[in-house]
């Protein structure tokens, strides 16, 4: 995607995550301040008062969750904003796992991070970082059977910095998914950003399970 | 005791005026102004014991706002309704005197808690 483009969607979906950000706060308050009055009133004079309360409190966990959601995608919203920064690894998967869990989830597969213990921090692009991220985890989930595990593992030898994928479970396609995934209609585009991000990907189908290698160098 | 007054500076009137409401309930007088102007006005005539403004308001923006208050010389605390990526406007409204910031959707409980521990500070 062109930097200009990016730069549009990043801008837009920044703006109206404040919006809704601020629908949020007002309903937070508006339930809050049913659930102060509810309080202050008496038991003998709101009937069904408790199924009120429980509702109000459904609002509010609701609310909560609303709020996580525009939070994360706000923080989406942002990668764009400077060509390069300092990503730390542990904390941009995690990012990204709390983003895309959703399609794992309709495929009934597991998407994990095994954190670094050590803080892993890059210098590099981090919007198509998240992007070269997301795209080997399509891949799986186009691939790989129900039941089965994604686990993204941060990491760093030297001046190279990684992320390895491992996953647990069968491919549906065994053949076609090891074949020739570098002229792979589906992996076109992961090509083309690792090229951008100063780096490579492998597939390794030597260790047990899958393995797809993200090798970025600092 | 005193009677603690606050005005609640921020463009979302029905957010304002429910966060109004719920410091009444608590014992806290509280006043709402939808924009710079509106507060500047309550400010000269009514001077509040604290103000909680919101950062991100449309014409005077709450920076502006800030720096307006501090230029009034009332020794009204400041606390700051921050939103998401308001990161460094926090710090920029810190580094310009203001109390202390809570974060949209704020908690009322955190938010009374530093109200009354800008009053006890001022």
């Amino acid at each position: 995607m062109k930097e200009k483009e990016v730069e549009f969607i990043g801008k837009i979906t920044a703006g109206v995550t404040h919006e809704v950000n601020n629908v949020l706060a007002s309903i937070r308050e508006i339930s809050g301040l049913l659930t102060d009055i509810l309080s202050i009133t008496g038991e003998d004079s709101f009937p069904r008062k408790e199924k009120f309360q429980t509702s109000l409190q459904k609002i509010q966990n609701q609310v909560q969750r609303g709020v996580k959601l525009t939070g994360q995608l706000n923080k989406f919203s942002h990668l764009s904003d400077n060509d390069k920064s300092d990503v730390d690894l542990n904390e941009i998967i995690e990012h990204l796992i709390f983003l895309t869990e959703r399609f794992a989830r309709i495929k009934n597969i597991t998407l994990q991070i095994q954190p670094s213990s050590k803080s892993v921090t890059i210098n590099t692009n981090p919007f198509l970082l998240q992007m070269a991220l997301f795209n080997c985890i399509a891949y799986l989930l186009n691939h790989l059977s129900n039941g089965s595990e994604i686990s993204l593992c941060p990491g760093k030898d030297g001046s190279k910095y990684s992320v390895n994928i491992i996953c647990k479970g069968e491919v549906i396609d065994k053949t076609s998914f090891f074949k020739n995934p570098s002229t792979s209609e589906e992996l076109l585009s992961l090509n083309g950003i690792m090229k951008s991000l100063n780096g490579v990907y492998e597939l390794d189908e030597t260790t047990p399970g899958i393995k797809i290698a993200l090798i970025v160098n600092g | 005791m005193i009677d603690i007054r606050v005005l609640i500076v921020d463009d979302e009137e029905e957010l304002a005026a429910t966060i109004a409401e719920r410091l009444e309930l608590r014992g806290i007088k509280a006043q709402t102004a939808s924009d710079g102007d509106a507060a500047l006005s309550v400010l000269k005539t009514d001077p509040p014991h604290v103000v909680v403004l919101d950062l991100m308001m449309p014409g005077m923006g709450g920076l502006e706002m800030l720096k307006q208050i501090k230029s009034l010389k009332l020794n009204i605390p400041v606390i700051m309704l921050t939103g998401y990526g308001s990161k460094e406007q926090s710090i920029e409204g810190m580094n310009l005197g203001a109390f202390d910031y809570v974060i949209k959707p704020c908690n009322l409980d955190d938010l009374i808690a530093k109200i009354h521990e800008a009053v006890k500070n001022k």
